[in-house]
């Protein structure tokens, strides 16, 4: 890209997976500025490198015309409306936003529409880890777009040596695969926890990620999409890691635990917990089978181990 | 009538537009090599299977072109391209005659009904004034919609006009409603086979539409096609597109568009901004609504047969008899608010809703500038297709739900939802064709009434949260009104009877078109949905529109306020 002004990048959210997507567009050479409410001392301190710009006014992050939009789902809408009086048409806003909100299941980046003039939309999704872009571990990550450009801009702004970004046009189905997986992982996590042996484990994790696909299609999504890096590729990284919240609260709940222990001991908010019975309605009022989902419903109000199993071969 | 559209000078451009055209696809065209041996393979294909004579001379020369193109040296091959991207660019060129305009606009429908009755005819013949007398559309013909608004955005930048399309009366209709309107008249694109319709040949030719030959399949052509609408809409001609692309076969309200030529607006509007003279285009959907249709019966065969789906251009339907245009014609006639055209609220081409003097707001309300659009992530205006085939295809979604809210319900189309809903009871888990087969069976009047009121209760409900509209009739007749409505718009007009009314209640005779009818409340969750695009999910109803420009930021409440509210549900969901 030599001979190009490059795109500067925006980052909104201080929080552990807004720094880490401020830093791995550092490392892959983009200018980057963070708009964080909180202190950042560890970027404060220290040289130069890898260090982005930070501010806390929606005003200049609204400098850069790439937003990539990194806090919690649940002050998502509120952070969008604010920035987005400092937005028009020129900018794109691409989400690393897991979840589906409100009853009628909408993405994040229906949120992004509504809240801002941007229709230039994207998401970031798959494998990769706040912590592997921390420091530095090489790892893939997918972003999905309608727009190629948006597309391209994302690749530019991330792509390194260390992280390679995979693009996929159906922005819809990386967001359904992102939110689903945080579902499925529950369950990944309630099996083990249940002892259930690897063969066990596979059938949940093969069946489920396929009925996600189907769900995600009622909902105008891709197959294939779940069944990618964004949605296979996805759960399998989730439930590598130990401390992965979902994996945390399924494994404490098979333990017996209640859904509020549960929850305190994942210590992080759990999109999925009041996904899940929502993606059940959906599927139904779809006609899409889900005993998957089903049985995650039963697990989350507090069913035995062995109810799963029986609920996911009984269909 | 206001004269400074560009349309009244048309003739005069029309020559530097072919030109302008010709110049543009040459530069784009990287391979003319590849274009033309397209274009061979096509025509030849094409003509292959044609008998008339002018066909096998064209083929013969294609074939000729296909022959010899590999030998050719390259100045040889662009002179060729270049006399056939002319040719195509003269004969999709329009005509616009200004009195031939107001002619058609302020005499002819009532001309078309004199025609047509030659009763009429006569008594014209011998006192000529009752031309002006007879302006006997103005009833029958209900046009309505934000009309003060897109009268004033006419004058700040080009509309283009995207309406439903049922019939190949809508052409003709939409210009009449335009003008009833007091917009200026629209150039179009109208299928070539429109141009032979002995009937509608007349309207087609000298009002500003131009020639599009649907069986042409090859690039150059296409090529051309949207150079030169992008051309007009450059200078600022306002246009009309139907963007379903073919009428609508069900019946139904269109859920999926083509947009080819919806597309070439990006462009034409970021042309304007790179020659630093920004002309912007609003997008007005419309909806043509028809108490009948003409062509119902053929278009409702051709939808449920499987021959019927390949078939893009019908040439042999009821637009092409005299006879049934006429008995249409009186049928329309006979009936207040027959037709209703009703326009929506104009959208920039990026799906924002825009002001009386063309300015764009977000669904926040929040003012935006429609240029910032076409900059791309550097701040440089760009033409890029890529970017414009997705925000196309994003308009596309926003036209449909357009049409969907802006739909008027007619009590044919409220009848044969109740009727058709009613054979569904009498045979639960029946199929299309199961419920379809159901003929000569009779409803009491007075169910049918009672499912009738049911059902408008149901469209009253969806009209107050702005899903849907209910047609004057509907709204202030009876059950039974709408059903006596109903029989008496149906009777006279289609060859077989629909319903019948008998001494024991209405008789169901012809369920094809009471499907066709019932179609136009299948996006909507009201009527059976068995027409939905693949992939979309059947029945699911329509989306209330945004609040009005300016409301936004008065209901908005502060992100603070907001973000512990919405926290807090979050919460007590969990």
């Amino acid at each position: 890209m030599s001979g190009r002004e490059r795109i500067k990048v925006g980052v909104v959210g201080g929080g552990p997976w807004g720094v880490a997507l401020a830093r791995a567009a550092r490392r892959a050479g983009a200018e980057v500025i963070l708009f964080s409410r909180r202190e950042q001392p560890e970027l404060r301190d220290g040289n130069g490198e890898n260090r982005p710009e930070l501010t806390r006014e929606y005003a200049r992050v609204a400098r850069a015309r790439l937003l990539i939009v990194a806090v919690p789902s649940s002050s998502a809408r509120a952070a969008l409306r604010a920035l987005g009086d400092h937005l028009d048409g020129g900018h794109a806003v691409v989400h690393g936003v897991r979840g589906l909100t409100g009853d009628e299941l909408q993405t994040m980046s229906d949120l992004v529409r509504e809240e801002t003039p941007v229709k230039r939309v994207g998401a970031l999704g798959g494998p990769v880890q706040a912590e592997e872009l921390l420091r530095g571990m090489p790892s893939a990550m997918v972003c999905g777009s309608a727009f190629p450009e948006v597309l391209a801009a994302v690749s530019e702004a991330f792509q390194s040596s260390g992280l390679r970004v995979h693009g996929t046009p159906d922005l819809r189905g990386l967001e359904w695969a992102s939110a689903l997986v945080g579902c499925l992982a529950v369950g990944v996590g309630f099996a083990e926890g249940g002892g259930a042996g690897p063969g066990l484990v596979a059938a949940l994790i093969s069946r489920g990620v396929e009925e996600a696909a189907r769900i995600a299609a009622a909902a105008g999504a891709e197959e294939r999409t779940m069944l990618g890096l964004g949605g296979y590729g996805d759960l399998l990284a989730s439930i590598g890691l130990e401390d992965r919240p979902e994996v945390v609260l399924g494994r404490a709940l098979a333990r017996g635990r209640s859904i509020e222990d549960a929850v305190a001991e994942a210590r992080l908010r759990v999109e999925a917990i009041p996904l899940i019975p929502r993606v059940v309605q959906f599927a139904r009022a779809r006609g899409v089978q889900s005993s998957t989902f089903e049985a995650l419903e039963r697990v989350l109000q507090g069913d035995r181990p062995v109810a799963l199993v029986e609920r996911l071969f009984a269909a | 009538m206001n004269r400074s559209a560009p349309i009244f000078g048309f003739n005069d451009a029309r020559g530097a537009i072919v030109h302008e055209v010709v110049h543009r696809v040459m530069s784009a065209t990287r391979e003319p090599l590849l274009a033309l041996n397209d274009a061979a393979y096509h025509e030849v294909k094409r003509l292959e299977a044609s008998k008339s004579p002018e066909d096998a001379r064209e083929l013969a020369e294609w074939q000729r072109v296909a022959r010899t193109i590999g030998r050719m040296a390259d100045g040889e091959r662009q002179r060729l391209l270049r006399e056939h991207a002319e040719r195509i660019a003269w004969d999709v060129a329009g005509n616009f005659d200004a009195r031939v305009y107001d002619v058609s606009t302020r005499l002819v429908p009532p001309l078309v009904t004199a025609l047509l009755s030659p009763r009429k005819l006569a008594t014209l013949a011998r006192d000529p004034r009752e031309l002006i007398s007879l302006d006997a559309l103005a009833d029958k013909v209900v046009v309505e919609g934000p009309i003060e608004t897109l009268q004033q955005l006419v004058r700040v930048g080009t509309a283009v006009y995207v309406p439903t399309h049922l019939s190949n009366m809508d052409s003709i209709v939409f210009g009449y409603a335009l003008e009833r309107a007091g917009l200026p008249p629209a150039t179009y694109g109208a299928g070539k086979n429109l141009f032979t319709n002995p009937i509608l040949s007349f309207f087609m030719h000298n009002l500003g539409a131009y020639r599009v030959d649907r069986r042409i399949r090859h690039t150059l052509y296409k090529d051309v096609l949207k150079t030169y609408s992008c051309a007009l809409l450059e200078r600022g001609y306002h246009s009309l597109f139907f963007p379903g692309g073919t009428r609508s076969r069900s019946g139904g309200v269109e859920r999926r568009l083509k947009l080819g030529l919806v597309g070439s607006a990006f462009e034409a509007y970021t042309r304007t901004l790179l020659a630093g003279k920004e002309r912007r285009i609003f997008f007005v959907p419309a909806t043509i609504n028809y108490l009948i249709t003409l062509e119902a019966e053929t278009l409702i065969a051709d939808f449920l047969s499987d021959a019927g789906k390949g078939r893009f251009i019908i040439e042999d339907d009821e637009s092409t008899r005299v006879g049934r245009v006429a008995a249409f014609m009186r049928k329309l006639l006979g009936m207040d608010g027959a037709v209703v055209i009703r326009f929506s609220a104009p959208m920039d081409p990026f799906g924002n809703r825009v002001d009386a003097e063309g300015r764009s707001y977000d669904l926040r309300g929040r003012e935006v500038d429609p240029a910032t659009y076409v900059r791309d992530l550097r701040g440089e205006v760009t033409i890029d297709h890529a970017r414009d085939a997705q925000y196309a295809r994003d308009l596309g979604e926003e036209i449909c739900r357009a049409y969907a809210r802006d739909t008027v319900v007619m009590a044919t189309h409220v009848v044969a939802t109740a009727v058709i809903a009613w054979l569904r009871q009498q045979t639960p888990r029946a199929d299309l064709f199961q419920v379809l087969r159901q003929r000569e069976t009779v409803i009491p009047r007075d169910d049918l009434a009672r499912e009738v009121v049911a059902l408008r209760e149901r469209l009253r409900a969806l009209e107050a949260q702005g899903c849907v509209r209910l047609g004057h009739d509907v709204r202030y007749g009876t059950g039974g009104d709408l059903v006596e409505r109903a029989l008496r718009a149906f009777a006279g007009y289609h060859a077989a009877p629909v319903l019948a009314s008998r001494s024991e209640g209405i008789a169901i005779c012809d369920t094809n078109l009471l499907f066709y009818y019932q179609n136009r409340l299948a996006a909507h969750g009201v009527a059976w949905d068995v027409i939905a695009p693949s992939g979309m999910p059947a029945g699911l109803g329509v989306r209330p529109p945004p609040p009005p420009i300016g409301a936004a930021r008065e209901v908005g409440v502060t992100p603070e306020l907001d973000a512990s509210a919405q926290d807090a549900a979050v919460g007590g969901a969990a």
